[in-house]
């Protein structure tokens, strides 16, 4: 535990050293990098040596606020996310180096590198914080620096709109967690999380105004349908290297609060888990149509967070069911889904925005429709991207299929049981739509933005400078080792699951996915293999035969031009027709125009008319306010007196 | 293991001739000569031996994507149990490595098609990616469908001797998703009514338009990975329908043989006595497609 607080130490120290020097020189930056990556190191080595099978050390600071001492400890749940938070947020801070270089000429990025430093303390406090008080504190103080560090750009309005935006549903959020520790507090003697877990059976109604609660506070915090509506502004609204880590990071700590609360109070009520179940599945399907409205690339994978927050509360309510109706087996394997794929979706998701804020840097544009062809100029970034769209889409042989498959593991396997739980089979009708679904979607991304010929005057600088690039490799690599060798990951994953589903690790269904899993791998190796060995055979093929360059194909035309292509908007018009009335899309045609716009359909369509209507009916209440004194005094006697005869009446 | 790998070759060695027969039973009924029953394979020997154009806008995703699309083609083979009753690798959840593998040859030939910057390949791709979604879904109920008729995660079991115990009692379901499949066949392999194979106009194909700029070699891969999924989703249908799990591997894969050709057969029938679809109307029949499996899944779950 001192070699934790060591390591976050120096993660702050890297901060303050960049505040202090302003990031002038490549000293600066090595120094600010150097103590990111080093106290990162040092504070997972606890984490790694608890999910190596060690037990989880606690630390306890004595303290003088009411709701008792605080702890910190790290158990394999927070171990877990410590290895997203800091394995993840490290590669992210590298790349923030390279990424805010440009900017250093005309703005001070001293404030965004010291705010992104205490980012990441904050968010390893949250997930070690063993007591309401510490916790609470943690989570605010992550909410404000996200805060600070999505306004980088401040001088643009639209991006302090969406912080504006993203700081009031933070606080909701914040507010449903005060509430949620105060109505538990009424029942345990102080707020250690361990004496919250042993009071939960004194709860009033099995803790569901508690689990109520913390679906609002942890809902808002993840990005959960309806409640993301803060989440595409604020994450494209921030620079790219923040929106990597709000999106691949800091929304995971809602996941980790309902995991958390949910195993302090299970077994759960049924309810909760098919709630959880049936949030995943609206908020995945309703994520990835609204990615594919987009016009915005940074927007656009925003929106596939909501998509992928989705696949892993799919998982969750299957783990939080199979809890409840007794189903080890297929809680264990829900669960392991769960979490692999909040360290697939931290993997790809970070490598996507990466990507994203190249092409931003090189080209000045985030239109997808204004871009095309950037392949011949960024050969490098475009695999890199590739391979995360490939991820993100589910795709063997990489990550993001391991853990669906983990997912559509459970979904098949709860058909197989005897009560009401079967129902939930049905569910992989709806994981096999969200996959083809994202697959349109990104295909779409790579394929416009990558493919074919520049569609405007945008076209790219150059490739991305090294320290761009060599965090994306670090990512991509990732994500093809975790597919590779998908038997190895699940095994830990699975044990990860068992934990949480408190049942014995890897025992009969468990294990014999454990051995699936190891085909998968397998296959995977074998698809990346013989895919390598017939590329090669068909090039020595094709070099003993004639080739020709040509113009492509215009079916006839004879003077093709960039503008002609397909564009993003056509390409994603049909599945967008097919699903009008969810979407939000608003469209202005005539004879010769044709502008579609998307629309956040709960913010712009729900939240702000709502709004709007309440401001109007507060207008009528102006007259009562006449900013004199003796009306006021006036109302003042008219309530003591109705006051006096209340007490006569009584 | 050996009735398997038999298997394995017997789908590879006569995929290209499922649309030979499929078209040979069109001409028949309309009663033109039509193409002889092996012009896939001359096609195929010819391409291969054929020099390629290149456009000047593809880069090295058009070349790559038809060996990624073959490959991934033919390890979805290995996983369907041809001899009906072990497949070369099968294990829980094998029908979701199958389906994502199909999705992985999908993505690459979008992508292909994207590289060319043509705009009619550009559409094909969109209208490929949109039906697929409503494919996948039909497909995915009808798996469900099985996997409770048989209480089994992988296609040995759906497709396997639990099916052949689960048809008494299962049948109307086990019909219902067999139906589907067949609908989801015809889709998933561009035939009518979803997409016309010999349509001759850019502006309504879907598959066909997305290989537009592909030749030589490329192309032969390409038809030959769609002529072996055709074979895989037929071989799926076949052992719905005809559950052989009871039989003998290798008088099972002589079933298998049969069967394969009534579905070419089938498939010949279906286009010559149907138009195909508004391209507006796909997505309507997919879905009723997909509801027909779900009620099988409902009845199941009663």
């Amino acid at each position: 535990m001192t070699l934790f607080f060591i390591g976050l130490a120096a993660i702050l120290a890297g901060g303050v050293v960049a505040a202090v020097t302003r990031m002038r020189s490549t000293r600066a930056e090595a120094a600010f990098g150097g103590l990111v990556v080093a106290g990162s190191i040092l504070a997972l080595v606890p984490a790694l040596r608890v999910l190596g099978g060690a037990a989880s050390p606690v630390t306890t600071v004595p303290s003088r606020v009411p709701g008792g001492p605080w702890e910190f400890g790290i158990d394999a749940l927070a171990a877990f996310f410590l290895l997203v938070v800091l394995g993840v947020g490290s590669v992210i801070a590298i790349y923030g180096i390279g990424y805010l270089r440009a900017e250093r000429s005309h703005r001070s990025i001293a404030g965004a590198c010291l705010g992104f430093s205490a980012l990441l303390v904050s968010l390893a406090l949250v997930v070690t914080a063993r007591a309401a008080i510490p916790f609470l504190i943690a989570w605010e103080s992550m909410s404000v620096l996200g805060y600070l560090v999505i306004l980088f750009e401040h001088e643009r309005a639209d991006v302090r709109r969406a912080g504006l935006v993203y700081l009031v549903a933070t606080h909701v959020g914040t507010l449903a967690l005060f509430l949620l520790f105060a109505a538990w507090a009424r029942v345990a003697t102080d707020l250690r999380f361990d004496t919250l877990a042993a009071s939960a059976a004194n709860l009033p109604r099995q803790g569901q105004v508690i689990l109520l609660l913390a679906l609002v506070g942890f809902g808002v915090k993840a990005g959960l349908v309806p409640l993301h509506f803060w989440l595409p502004g604020a994450h494209s609204a921030a620079p790219s290297h923040v929106s990597a880590i709000m999106s691949g990071v800091v929304i995971k700590m809602g996941i980790y609060g309902l995991l958390r609360v949910g195993a302090l109070l299970a077994p759960t009520p049924a309810w909760w888990g098919w709630t959880l179940l049936s949030l995943g599945l609206i908020g995945g399907v309703l994520g990835v149509l609204w990615a594919l409205a987009q016009h915005d690339l940074k927007r656009l994978l925003a929106y596939h967070s909501v998509e992928n927050i989705g696949i892993i509360l799919l998982g969750m309510g299957l783990g939080f069911l199979g809890i409840t109706y007794r189903q080890p087996a297929v809680a264990a394997i829900g669960f392991a889904g769960a979490v692999l794929h909040t360290l697939n979706h931290a993997l790809f998701k970070s490598l996507l925005f990466f990507g994203a804020g190249s092409v931003l840097r090189a080209t000045g544009t985030r239109e997808i429709d204004k871009l095309g062809g950037l392949a011949r100029a960024m050969p490098v970034t475009w695999i890199l991207f590739l391979i995360g769209a490939a991820a993100i889409v589910g795709l063997p042989p990489l990550n993001g299929f391991v853990s669906e498959w983990l997912v559509f593991q459970a979904l098949f396997r709860s058909g197989l049981g005897a009560d009401p739980m079967r129902l939930a089979v049905i569910g992989a009708s709806g994981l096999a739509l969200i996959g083809t679904l994202a697959l349109a979607c990104f295909a779409k991304v790579a394929g416009i933005i990558f493919l074919g010929r520049p569609r405007s005057a945008a076209g790219a600088q150059g490739e991305a400078p090294p320290l761009l690039l060599a965090p994306m490799a670090a990512l991509a690599a990732a994500c093809a080792m975790i597919g590779l060798f998908a038997g190895q990951i699940v095994k830990p994953a699975l044990r990860a699951g068992a934990l949480l589903a408190r049942t014995e690790p890897l025992r009969g269904a468990s294990s014999d996915v454990a051995l699936a899993a190891r085909s998968v791998g397998l296959l995977a190796i074998a698809l990346t293999v013989i895919a390598a060995v017939g590329y090669g055979l068909l090039a020595r093929l094709r070099a003993r035969r004639p080739i020709r360059r040509e113009e492509t194909w215009g079916c006839g035309y004879a003077k093709p031009d960039p503008v002609m292509q397909y564009t993003a908007s056509s390409f994603a018009a049909p599945l967008l027709a097919a699903y009008a009335p969810v979407v939000g899309l608003r469209v202005q045609e005539s004879a010769t125009s044709f502008h579609s716009h998307p629309t956040e359909v709960v913010l712009e369509r729900t939240i702000q008319p709502l709004g709007y209507r309440v401001r109007s009916l507060a207008a009528r209440l102006r007259p009562i306010q006449q900013g004199r004194l003796h009306i006021y005094l006036f109302y003042m006697i008219a309530v003591l007196l109705g006051l006096i005869l209340y007490l006569v009446a009584a | 293991m050996l009735s398997a790998i038999a298997g394995l070759l017997l789908v590879m060695l006569v995929a290209p001739l499922l649309p030979g027969v499929a078209g040979r039973t069109k001409a028949i009924l309309t009663g033109r000569r039509g193409p002889p029953l092996l012009q896939l394979y001359y096609d195929l020997a010819r391409l291969f031996r054929k020099g390629v154009v290149y456009s000047t806008t593809t880069t090295w995703m058009f070349r790559l994507a038809p060996v990624v699309l073959a490959v991934s083609a033919l390890l979805a083979a290995c996983l369907i149990p041809l001899d009906g009753h072990a497949a070369i690798v099968g294990f829980a959840g094998d029908v979701i490595v199958f389906t994502y593998l199909l999705a992985l040859g999908r993505f690459v030939l979008v992508l292909a098609s994207l590289d060319t910057g043509s705009s009619f390949e550009g559409m094909g791709a969109s209208r490929e990616v949109t039906f697929a979604s409503f494919t996948e879904v039909a497909f995915f109920f009808a798996l469900i469908a099985l996997s409770l008729a048989t209480d089994s995660l992988s296609f040995a079991g759906m497709l396997g001797a639990p099916l052949v115990t689960a048809w008494p009692s299962a049948a109307p379901s086990i019909v219902m998703a067999a139906a589907t499949l067949f609908v989801v066949l015809l889709a998933e392999t561009s035939r009518v009514p979803f997409d016309d194979p010999a349509t001759h106009l850019e502006l309504t194909m879907i598959h066909e338009v997305m290989v537009l700029d592909h030749g030589g070699p490329d192309l032969a891969l390409i038809l030959y990975a769609s002529a072996l999924k055709l074979t895989l989703f037929a071989s799926i249908v076949i052992s719905v329908v005809v559950p052989r799990g009871m039989l003998n591997p290798f008088l099972a894969l002589a079933v298998l043989a049969a069967g394969l050709l009534a579905v070419g057969i089938a498939i010949g029938i279906v286009e010559s006595v149907m138009a195909r679809l508004r391209l507006t109307r796909v997505p309507q029949v997919l879905v009723a497609a997909g509801a027909l499996a779900a009620f099988g899944v409902i009845l199941l779950l009663r």
